[in-house]
């Protein structure tokens, strides 16, 4: 079967753009790349199948075989797992491929579980479902080292995130901090720091560019201890930091979608800023009920030095892009938060103007790299900021309507515009 | 790292791997033979966890203590002090801490504190969990047990439904759940709703 590209290689060799010689090195280029690629399918597939017959078995243990007799019951809980442990040792004893050392390990992961699991239910262990979690995520961490297996990073990194919702968000976990989960992350980046040095264009490599500063989004909620707007200022905080990490020379020069900080610290400062532009948050949570709470505010405060860091790292030390306005939303609104405490119109006025900068900022941005994404981003920002401002002003339905009118031109109008300017210099280029 | 280190950083972890839930058996068991057993009277309801399969939460009678301090918080450890009356277990006292008694504990956890208020006349009680509520069943076992208990209760064909919880030095197992002396399991065989 001839592919797409050959096809192309085909014609541009018939209209002599290239050369028969360049075919041939084209040809040898790619075939040596290939050369790996059978290996990688067999690991992600052997992993799946691992991944699938770990889960089989704890399902299938989890039926609750009644008619068994304990002690073969307490067999079962242990075969899974000598067996995993054998083929963990075998593909390190004998040296195996990565394919052999990667489905093992996830093989190995399930089974520390279902054998956990079954010794549970034998026994009516009553352990709530978030120290099962720990217990089995803990034991399974070590191996990520030892066997430097990206699977386990990955499966270790989700069961801890479901670990700290579980214990941070859970019925009696009012005054519950998933530290755990903190001290499981932490030990986790060593291994994924290893995988940004060495195998930076991996797609894994991306997935964890995007799993690591999701998992943290998702917990930090779970680190607050009141009820009072602070989460908020946390969540800013948290975002400005990844919005940093990713203008780092090393993230920002790689392609976007590989730069999970960046878009996350984005959209994350923008969502929470659209919420705190209602009137009712600030009158509701930040006035009437702050509440100081040493845990958390320890945590802003090491978030706020790390994003301020960053900054510095980013525009002083790299050099490498102008600050952003998006770099520095987190210290704006900690100023606004420390404000609201006495007046609340202020910070409320500002941060709906900061969105609507915010939003003009990343036109201008789309504008001047011919960026169709970042253009159409700004204006979406602008409309969902006029989207929220339609349920809590008093304004005039025509006004209303003449906005959204006017937002809807916007839209048509910029990417008019900037499709016409990319034609003229394409065709500058051409001539 | 060199090749044996590896190697025999596996073997250790593979070690505590099997000795962490071996450990948790070889505690079960001693519970189960040293320690004494009481009879909780209790009633099941039906959840389900997403690893370890369906099991039935179990709502004692042994739920809530007069208390006079007002500090409990919820999530707190309770220590449950039990005596033995006929085979069946009776609330001897509750406490924050350990306390010298002649009888066994279990540590629960503290769910409510109802507290007398003008409207509510009632003493001021603590609500609290016994730590052995999880009786794992047979998925198809599961939710039969909890609809024959509820669909019978009225009709008093169901006098006692009881746990039969084995306490030691704190630790409890729970052993079975019996309904008018059977085992649940074979009850729910013999009376499918």
């Amino acid at each position: 079967m001839i592919s797409k590209f050959q096809k192309e290689i085909q014609l541009l060799l018939d209209n002599q753009v290239i050369n028969q010689e360049t075919v041939k090195r084209i040809e040898t280029f790619y075939a040596s790349r290939n050369e790996e690629k059978p290996n990688r399918l067999f690991t992600i597939f052997g992993v799946i199948g691992a991944t699938l017959v770990g889960l089989g078995i704890i399902l299938i243990l989890a039926h609750n075989w009644d008619n068994f007799s304990k002690s073969i019951k307490t067999v079962l809980a242990f075969a899974p797992l000598l067996i995993g442990q054998f083929f963990v040792g075998y593909s390190l004893f004998k040296a195996k491929a990565k394919s052999w050392v990667e489905a093992s390990g996830a093989f190995l992961f399930f089974a520390v579980g279902s054998s956990i699991g079954l010794v549970s239910q034998i026994y009516n262990i009553p352990g709530d479902l978030s120290s099962y979690l720990l217990t089995w995520t803990l034991l399974c961490i070590p191996l990520v080292y030892i066997l430097k297996s990206n699977t386990l990073v990955f499966l270790c990194l989700v069961f801890a995130t479901y670990y700290g919702c579980n214990y941070g968000y859970g019925y009696f976990s009012s005054s519950h901090t998933p530290w755990w989960y903190l001290l499981m992350v932490i030990t986790l980046i060593p291994q994924y720091f290893q995988l940004i040095k060495s195998k930076k264009d991996f797609n894994f490599t991306s997935i964890c560019n995007w799993l690591f500063p999701l998992s943290l989004v998702i917990v930090l909620g779970a680190f607050t201890e009141t009820n009072s707007g602070f989460g908020f200022l946390m969540y800013i905080l948290l975002f400005g930091v990844f919005y940093n990490i990713g203008k780092l020379k090393f993230f920002y020069n790689q392609k976007l979608r590989r730069n999970g900080y960046l878009i996350i610290g984005s959209l994350g400062t923008v969502i929470t800023l659209l919420i705190t532009s209602f009137k009712w948050i600030w009158n509701d949570i930040f006035r009437s009920e702050f509440i100081f709470n040493p845990q958390e505010a320890a945590i802003a405060v090491l978030l706020f030095v790390s994003a301020s860091l960053l900054v510095y790292r980013t525009t002083q030390k790299e050099k490498n892009n102008d600050l952003s306005l998006f770099q520095i939303v987190f210290f704006v609104f900690a100023l606004l938060f420390s404000v609201a405490q006495k007046d609340e119109v202020i910070p409320l006025v500002l941060i709906n103007v900061l969105l609507l900068v915010l939003g003009v900022n990343a036109i201008k941005i789309g504008a001047d790299r011919f960026h169709f994404g970042i253009l159409n981003y700004g204006l979406l920002i602008i409309t969902a900021l006029i989207v929220c401002r339609f349920f809590d002003t008093d304004m005039s339905f025509v006004l209303r309507g003449l906005l959204f009118v006017s937002v809807g031109v916007g839209f048509f109008a910029t990417n008019y515009m900037m499709l016409q300017k990319q034609k003229k210099t394409t065709k500058s280029i051409s001539k | 790292m060199k090749k044996i280190y590896i190697l025999i950083a596996f073997c250790v972890l593979a070690l505590i791997q099997i000795f962490i839930p071996a450990q948790m058996v070889l505690s079960q068991e001693t519970v189960l033979e040293k320690g004494k057993a009481y009879k909780f009277i209790t009633r099941p309801i039906d959840p389900n966890d997403p690893f370890r399969g369906k099991y039935i939460t179990l709502r004692y009678e042994i739920n809530s203590f007069r208390t006079i301090d007002t500090t409990w918080q919820r999530g707190d450890d309770v220590y449950v002090y039990i005596k033995d009356s006929l085979g069946f277990a009776k609330l001897d006292t509750i406490s924050k801490q350990k306390i010298v008694r002649d009888t066994d504990y279990v540590i629960g956890k503290a769910t409510w504190l109802n507290r007398k208020t003008e409207w509510n006349k009632r003493p001021t009680h603590l609500n609290f969990d016994l730590p052995f509520n999880r009786f794992y069943m047979n998925e198809n076992k599961a939710k039969p047990a909890e609809d024959v208990v509820r669909l019978r209760r009225n009709d008093s064909t169901i006098k006692r439904v009881y746990g039969l919880v084995h306490i030691k030095d704190g630790t409890s197992v729970l052993k079975d759940v019996f309904i008018n002396d059977i085992s649940i399991k074979e009850y729910v065989e013999q009376n499918r709703p």
